[in-house]
C-alpha cells in the first residue's frame, strides 16, 4: 500500500482492525481477530524487561514455546530480552514488535512503515528478514512502506491511496504496463539526455529524472540504439514503483 | 489483533512488574505514611499528656492509614496509567487480544496487592514501633474494608481522569493537585476539619476520608457511632466516580478507558 502522506493508508487498516469508525463497507472473511499489526508507532511499557512484555503480550513461555525460541533467534534478538523497551535501539524495537506480530500466524498481516526511521542497512536487513520468513508461508502481507524500492521484490499486489482515494489497484505488472509501458527508461535529467529524449515517448518522473516509456520491442530497440550511439548513461525497469506511483497519480486526476 | 486472550495469572504478574518498575506508590504508599506518623507521633505526640497520648497517636495512625489508598490506587496508578494512554499502550494490549476489562481487572489486581503489602507493612511498624491503642475486632475490619473500597474508587477516579486528560503532564497535575487537596482538607495534615473555614469544611464533609481521620478513633476501641454520614459521602465518591468514568472516552479504538 503505497501514496504520500495523509493519503489514508493507517486509516485504512485501523478501519480494516475496527478500531475506528468509518463510512461505507468492508467486505471480507477475516473477521479483525484474525488480523495482526505492526503500527507506525509501537509503545510498551519500559518498566521491566521486554522479555516479560513479550510473555505476557503472547501468553507464551520463551522457555517453553518453541516457535518463539525461533523466531527470536532469527531475529538474533536474544541478547535484548533483558532490556528495557526504552532503552532498545530503533532497529530493535521494530525487531521487537515483529517477532510479537509473527508470532501470531494471522491470516492477514499488516506491516506499517515498518522500516521507517531505520538506516539503508538496517532497512535491507530487516526486508530480507521479512522475506525470508514469509517466503514459503501463505499468510498475506499489507506493507505500508515509502521505500519503493524495497517494495519492489516484496510485492505482488499494489494498492496507491491519495487523500483518501483509490487511484489505482492491481499486480504490479499489470498496473506497471498500465501507466508506463512494457519497460521504461531512466536517465539523469541534464541538457544532454533531454535532447536524446526529445524524439521519444517521455513520462512523468521525480524532477532529477527524464523517463522514456517503450511499448513495444521495436521502440525499445529504437531507443536503445540511440543512447548507446548518444553515449548516454541509463536505467532499464520493468518495475520502477516510483514511476508508476507518478504516472498513476497523474492519469487519476486527468493531467495525462 | 490476534485472538482474545483470556485474562491469565501472567497479566496480573505482568502489571505487578508494571507496578513495580515505578517507584511513586512504594514511595508515597509505603514508607511516607510510616514515616509521617512517626514523625508526627514524636512532635505532636510527645506534647499531649501521657494518659491521651495513646488516643492521639492511634489519631494520627488512622489519619495517616489513608494516605496508602491515596498514594497507590489514586497518586501511583495515575501517574503509570497516563504513562500508558499516552504512549497508547492500551491499545497495544487490545491489538494483541486483552479486553479493556480485563487489562483494568489485572491492573486493579496488582494495586490491591501491593495495597494489601502496604497494609501489612503500616500494621507491623503500628504495632512494633508506636503505642497505637489495640483496636476492636469490628473497628479494625471496618477500617480494612474502607481503605479497601476507597482505594478501588480512587482507582477509578484515576483510571477516568488519565483517559480523559490523555496526556502524562496533564493528569500528573491535577492528581497532585487533588492529592494534596484531599489531604488537607481531610485532616491528613493535621489540621482538624472545623479549623477550616466553613466552605471547605462543607467539602470536606463530602469525603469518607475526613470521617477516618476525625472520627474513627472516638469508637477504635469500640462503642457506637452513626455511620450515615460516613456511608453517605462514600456513596457521593462512588458517583463521582462513576460519572468521571462515563465521561471516559468509549469509541471504537480511542485506546483508553
Amino acid at each position: 500500500m503505497i501514496g504520500s502522506n495523509g493519503a489514508g493508508k493507517s486509516t485504512l487498516i485501523k478501519a480494516l482492525l475496527g478500531l475506528i469508525p468509518y463510512e461505507g463497507r468492508i467486505s471480507t472473511d477475516v473477521k479483525p481477530e484474525q488480523m495482526a499489526v505492526h503500527m507506525q508507532f509501537n509503545h510498551y511499557a519500559s518498566t521491566m524487561a521486554v522479555k516479560y512484555i513479550m510473555e505476557a503480550l503472547l501468553n507464551a513461555s520463551i522457555k517453553k514455546d518453541k516457535k518463539l525460541r525461533e523466531l527470536i533467534d532469527f531475529f538474533d534478538f536474544g541478547q535484548c530480552l533483558n532490556k528495557r523497551f526504552d532503552v532498545l535501539s530503533g532497529g530493535q524495537k521494530q525487531k521487537f514488535t515483529i517477532i510479537m506480530v509473527m508470532y501470531q500466524e494471522a491470516e492477514l498481516t499488516f506491516y506499517d512503515e515498518v522500516t521507517s526511521g531505520l538506516d539503508f542497512e538496517n532497512r535491507q536487513r530487516l526486508m530480507d528478514k521479512l522475506t525470508e520468513w514469509y517466503r514459503d508461508k501463505r499468510d498475506t502481507l499489507v506493507v505500508v512502506s515509502h521505500y519503493y524500492e524495497e517494495l519492489e521484490h516484496l510485492v505482488d499486489k499494489l494498492l496507491i491511496l491519495d487523500e483518501g482515494r483509490v487511484v489505482a489497484y492491481g499486480s504490479r505488472q499489470e498496473l506497471f504496463e498500465t501507466y508506463c509501458g512494457k519497460v521504461v527508461y531512466i536517465l539523469d535529467n541534464n541538457p544532454k539526455n533531454r535532447e536524446i529524449a526529445s524524439g521519444f515517448s517521455a513520462i512523468k518522473a521525480p524532477g532529477h529524472l527524464i523517463a522514456l516509456s517503450c511499448r513495444s520491442l521495436e521502440a525499445e530497440q529504437k531507443l536503445v540504439s540511440s543512447l548507446v550511439e548518444a553515449g548516454a548513461n541509463f536505467k532499464r525497469s520493468n518495475s520502477d514503483i516510483e514511476i508508476m506511483y507518478i504516472n498513476a497519480k497523474e492519469k487519476f486526476y486527468g493531467r495525462a | 489483533m490476534t485472538v482474545k486472550k483470556k485474562c491469565s495469572a501472567n497479566m496480573v504478574l505482568y502489571e505487578l512488574r508494571n507496578l513495580n518498575g515505578n517507584l511513586l506508590p512504594h514511595f508515597f504508599g509505603i514508607i511516607f505514611p510510616n514515616v509521617m506518623s512517626l514523625l508526627l507521633s514524636r512532635t505532636v505526640g510527645s506534647q499531649v499528656p501521657e494518659p491521651q497520648r495513646g488516643e492521639v497517636v492511634t489519631s494520627m495512625m488512622l489519619s495517616m492509614s489513608l494516605v496508602m489508598p491515596m498514594s497507590i490506587m489514586f497518586l501511583g496508578y495515575g501517574c503509570l496509567y497516563a504513562t500508558e494512554v499516552e504512549k497508547e499502550i492500551p491499545l497495544r494490549m487490545r491489538l494483541f487480544g486483552y479486553s479493556r476489562g480485563c487489562e483494568v481487572r489485572a491492573k486493579i489486581a496488582a494495586h490491591l496487592i501491593l495495597l494489601t503489602i502496604a497494609f501489612v507493612v503500616f500494621a507491623v511498624f503500628h504495632a512494633a514501633v508506636m503505642h497505637v491503642q489495640k483496636p476492636a475486632a469490628a473497628s479494625l475490619l471496618g477500617l480494612v474494608i474502607s481503605l479497601y473500597a476507597m482505594g478501588v474508587i480512587f482507582l477509578v477516579i484515576a483510571h477516568s481522569i488519565a483517559s480523559i486528560l490523555r496526556k502524562f503532564s496533564l493528569t500528573f497535575g491535577v492528581i497532585f493537585f487533588l492529592y494534596f487537596v484531599i489531604m488537607l482538607l481531610t485532616g491528613m495534615f493535621g489540621i482538624r476539619t472545623e479549623q477550616l473555614p466553613g466552605p471547605l469544611q462543607a467539602a470536606a464533609k463530602l469525603l469518607p476520608m475526613t470521617y477516618i481521620s476525625n472520627d474513627f478513633a472516638g469508637f477504635w476501641q469500640g462503642g457506637s457511632y452513626n455511620f450515615m454520614p460516613f456511608l453517605q459521602a462514600f456513596l457521593f465518591m462512588g458517583a463521582a466516580a462513576g460519572i468521571l468514568l462515563l465521561l471516559t472516552p468509549r469509541k471504537k479504538g480511542s485506546g483508553v478507558a
